[in-house]
């Protein structure tokens, strides 16, 4: 071959490819198009190829013209393809809606009981602020429950408390006060802790379930004081409620506390009970061997059920234990 | 208690409203529950004042008491007790033995009674605004005097009495029949009167029948002793009843004011019954009475503990009202108990007082300062978190369940009983969870949830010989209906075991434990779709159909799927650290094995990774199927293998090899081969 035919056919080839290009009306027949120019066996790799019979002095100005007719060829394929897809693009555009008031595609979650969520809810609080979650067991012997608490055998006390006996040995824990000693027992003091858990009261109307929770506290520090007692319950008051709450703090008695006080919140214009406190009695410290001249100790304990009732505008205890999904899905 | 309100006049002059006096003693920790206005045609204006008097203040229970807590908070005297002395016309010739529980007895005879008169007008309103039914004017007089003083009287008919009078211990089984006309047997820790040939009265509870006063009545004799409380707490409650007299006694009575008792009750007896006076027998152990308490206040102490600066002179004056007789220096006080406070005791009891006089609301707030505490989170919060996260709802359902249900659910072989159940239904309490979720699940069923996903997390109760029951916290679910997607791009499917087997393995995913599923079943479960869930040897879990036969019995035909895991047998994670992947590329192959329809999955899949190499990174089976194109015992076990080596890349003729290897032990050992 010579320079000149190779230069006819080159020009052949770049008018040709260029009517290819422009006629190609989809990506497929596009690359088709473009392969059968610069795939490996292409017409402009076979010319290539074909250098090698054109005098040395030719071969470089040959190899110029074709990789410009390489280029040409690219640059028109990229030109096209970019039209085509913009094309496309314009189609799924233009065709393509749906309705996106259709109901969504998700798993649906469960929920937590609302005594949970409110224990949670509580226990967030103090674990903020230092304190640690401690439980015990629901049965118990009558030390833990009544005696390591101050209340002796056949003290008046215990009438605030309507028991479930077992029937071999031991009760139904009437408080969660039973873990206070058990980890008084098992440490040693400071202690900043709560324990929220069932109790059991032999009691069933309106507003009493013979099952609650409870969720009490407990800190055992060195100048632990009423003072602070108060301002620790007014600061988890208002966490719990997320607003002011107007507090009252009246005497009240626990034999486990000394001072006892009852905590009232005003509730729609009036005052309501909800949590008792006091200063730890110094016989229940001397039990669990707490030094009494270095620490002093408060506590405080709560309804769950009641706590919730008051945030969630909950209407009746008995709402807790029938588990109703219409009211559980709501939490 | 209640009381009407101008009552309190005949003590104190108070010059406030019934509300406030009501707001006081509640700030003063005397619970009001509440009041309500009243007209009366002889004091005039009044109200009725519902009080609900907390164990420690046995000073509280008579209206005298309230008027000596109002006199101290608003710094008023206090009237003393008036009485107009009835002089004796007879010489008292019935003797009195009293006890060391029983240190004093004061005792009256009244002769010649005129029962036919009727109790004073302004004895029995007072006594109505008490909510006390009138009985006879004796009797009347006597409820008047407890009332007013917090003393416990009793009126014997003389006549009756037989010779002088012993307070003693009951001999065990002593019976004795009571003024309501109940028989007690009693046990030798309670106390009795009893004249010279029978017990007539539980002592300081209740007076005997046999010597009560009736309509017939013409003579009595008056009783105003002292009891310790001790001698009295818990002896009426366990016959099951308490009396006005047995909760002021076991409270704690005022020891110095039984025979000002007599007196006043003498007085309105004779305006009312009239009659001819005794001398007034007093018997006494004087060492046996209670001690006054000398306590000790460290007023820097108290301080400290309330947060307060409350001054020397304030502390004093406060302590001197609630008749403490404070003495000392000016940081230390030395104080006596009153005889009417059993509730003062130690240095805190005082503190207690200072704190009601300041009034806890003007006592300084602090909050507490913030303590850093490392805290991780609980095993119940985990599984919560990841139960909710797959759609199930949380449940708390009552520790107790009827016999029936415990028979049919329970895994304990002795039952825990409740002694005193609220009620037959709720009598054991649970062995397992289930029981409960089945329940709420019917419950549920019933208003219309046709699909459900429910849990709980408790505690459940094993019998233990004479120690506490054991306890274990578990987590237990239900699954009913429909699962998977439930959308109007696809179909749901019914839930079958191995939604229940995926909720498991989801959990466990959390925690430190390797698991495995033996086909043990449970009575309760389905025996051919239920399974144990082991960890090496012991069992942590169930899961599975609910028996058929329990399902005819709720009336349910289609499937119920329950798990529960036993919490205390898992344990958290470790933190989790970075482990290295590979760089070089992995190999997948898709082998079907055709075998026996009893080879468990779980059996060639142990085989399989047993034979697979160091380097077989996942197994996963994919496909189970059986029918046409496979012999009729026989099925087809699909399993998607992956190689990977962290060291080079895989050739395939390596995992020809390997693949050959289990080829060669699924047939020798299980009897299987290829599917083409």
């Amino acid at each position: 071959m010579d320079i000149k035919s190779l230069k006819q056919e080159i020009s052949k080839l770049k008018s040709e490819s260029s009517g290819l290009v422009d006629s190609s009306n989809d990506q497929d027949s596009l690359d088709k198009t473009y392969k059968s120019y610069l795939g490996k066996s292409g017409e402009v790799n076979l010319l290539l190829k074909s250098l090698g019979s054109l005098p040395q002095d030719k071969r470089k100005e040959a190899g110029m013209l074709l990789n410009q007719l390489k280029s040409d060829i690219h640059n028109a394929y990229r030109n096209k393809t970019s039209i085509l897809s913009q094309a496309e693009n314009e189609l799924r555009l233009g065709n393509q809606k749906i309705d996106v008031s259709l109901p969504s595609v998700s798993t649906e979650d469960g929920s937590v009981h609302p005594v949970t969520k409110t224990i949670n809810e509580i226990s967030d609080f103090f674990e903020s602020i230092g304190f640690g979650i401690e439980s015990g067991p629901e049965t118990e012997t009558d030390y833990y429950n009544f005696e390591a608490l101050n209340v002796p055998e056949d003290h008046p006390a215990k009438d605030m408390h309507d028991t479930f006996y077992l029937k071999d040995f031991g009760l139904l824990r009437t408080h969660t006060s039973p873990v206070q000693i058990r980890t008084m027992e098992n440490k040693k003091p400071p202690h900043r802790i709560i324990c929220p858990g069932k109790v059991f009261r032999k009691d069933s109307d309106l507003t009493h379930t013979p099952m609650f929770h409870q969720i009490e506290g407990l800190v055992v520090e060195e100048g632990a004081s009423f003072s602070q007692l108060k301002g620790l319950l007014n600061d988890f008051l208002e966490d719990f409620f997320g607003r002011e709450v107007e507090l009252r703090f009246r005497p009240s008695y626990f034999p486990f506390t000394e001072p006892s006080a009852e905590a009232d919140i005003k509730w729609d214009k009036s005052w309501l009970e909800v949590l008792g406190c006091g200063m730890v009695h110094p016989n229940v410290l001397k039990m669990v061997e707490v030094d009494t001249k270095k620490y002093s100790g408060f506590a405080f304990g709560l309804g769950v059920e009641r706590m919730a009732m008051l945030k969630y505008d909950i209407p009746d205890l008995r709402l807790f234990f029938e588990n109703d999904y219409r009211f559980l899905k709501q939490f | 208690m209640q009381f009407s309100r101008n009552w309190l006049k005949d003590f104190i002059d108070l010059n406030i409203s019934t509300e406030e006096i009501c707001s006081q003693l509640t700030m003063a920790g005397v619970e009001v529950d509440g009041y309500e206005s009243f007209n009366s045609k002889i004091t005039g204006k009044d109200s009725i004042i519902k009080l609900d008097i907390t164990p420690n203040r046995g000073d509280c229970f008579c209206v005298y008491g309230i008027a000596r807590e109002l006199a101290v908070i608003n710094n008023l005297k206090l009237k003393r007790l008036a009485y107009k002395p009835i002089r004796s016309s007879f010489e008292e010739d019935i003797r009195i033995k009293v006890c060391k529980e029983a240190p004093i007895y004061v005792g009256r005879s009244i002769k010649n009674i005129n029962l036919k008169t009727k109790t004073l007008p302004l004895v029995s309103e007072r006594l109505a605004l008490s909510d006390q039914k009138l009985i006879d004017p004796v009797v009347d007089i006597t409820n008047y005097i407890l009332l007013e003083l917090g003393q416990p009287l009793h009126a014997f008919d003389r006549d009756k009495l037989e010779g002088n009078i012993n307070v003693r211990k009951a001999k065990e089984g002593e019976n004795l029949v009571l003024l309501d006309d109940q028989e007690i047997n009693l046990s030798s820790n309670c106390l009795v009167i009893s004249d010279e040939k029978k017990s007539i009265a539980f002592a300081g509870i209740m007076g005997g029948k046999n010597t009560c006063v009736s309509p017939n009545t013409k003579s009595i004799f008056l009783e105003s002793a002292f009891f310790k409380p001790s001698v009295i707490r818990g002896r009426a409650r366990r016959f099951g009843f308490q009396t006005d007299a047995s909760i002021r006694f076991e409270r704690g009575v005022d020891y110095k004011i039984q025979a000002l008792a007599i007196e006043k009750a003498s007085e309105i007896l004779c305006e009312t019954v009239g009659g001819e006076f005794g001398t007034i027998q007093d018997s006494k152990l004087t060492k046996e009475l209670p001690k006054e308490k000398k306590i000790s206040l460290d007023l820097d102490r108290a301080n400290k503990i309330l947060g307060t600066n409350i001054a020397s002179l304030k502390a004093k004056k406060y302590l001197k009202g609630l008749g403490m007789n404070p003495k000392g220096s000016s940081r230390k006080l030395d104080l006596t108990s009153p005889s009417w406070r059993y509730d003062i005791e130690i240095e805190e009891d005082l503190i207690e007082e200072l704190a009601r006089m300041e009034g806890y609301d003007s006592l300084p707030t602090i909050s507490l300062e913030p303590k850093l505490k490392i805290q991780s989170e609980s095993k119940e919060k985990i599984i919560s978190t990841s139960l909710v996260s797959q759609g199930f709802s949380e449940v708390i359902n009552y520790s107790f369940i009827s016999e029936d249900d415990e028979m049919v659910f329970g895994e304990s072989k002795k039952m825990v009983e409740v002694e005193n159940p609220i009620s037959l239904n709720m009598r054991f309490m649970r062995s397992s969870l289930f029981p409960g979720l089945i329940n709420t699940f019917i419950h549920n069923l019933n208003n219309g949830l046709e699909s459900q996903k429910l849990f709980e997390i408790g505690s459940v109760f094993s019998h233990k010989k004479s120690k506490k029951p054991s306890e274990r916290t578990r987590v237990s679910g239900l699954i009913y209906g429909d699962v998977g997607p439930n959308h109007w791009l696809d179909k749901p499917r019914k839930v079958n075991f191995y939604d229940a087997k995926g909720v498991i393995e989801k959990i466990i995913y959390n925690f430190n434990v390797a698991i495995n599923f033996e086909p043990k079943s449970s009575d309760f479960l389905h025996p051919g779709i239920s399974s144990t869930v082991y960890v090496g040897s012991k069992e942590i879990g169930h899961l599975g159909a609910l028996s058929p036969n329990i399902l005819g019995k709720i009336g349910l035909k289609e499937d119920v799927f329950l798990f529960s895991l036993d919490i205390d047998a898992l344990k958290i994670k470790q933190l989790q650290k970075f482990t290295k992947f590979s760089k070089f590329p992995s190999v997948q192959r898709d082998l079907s094995f055709v075998v026996g329809k009893d080879i468990t999955g779980h059996e060639l899949s142990i085989l399989i990774k047993d034979k697979g190499g160091k380097d077989l990174i996942n197994l996963d089976l994919f496909d189970v199927y059986e029918g046409k194109g496979i012999e009729d015992n026989k099925k087809s076990i699909a399993i998607s293998l992956t190689w990977q080596s962290s060291k080079e890349t895989l050739l395939d003729s390596d995992i020809d090899k390997v693949v050959e290897k289990i080829v060669n032990s699924v047939k020798k050992e299980l009897d299987g081969y290829l599917r083409n």
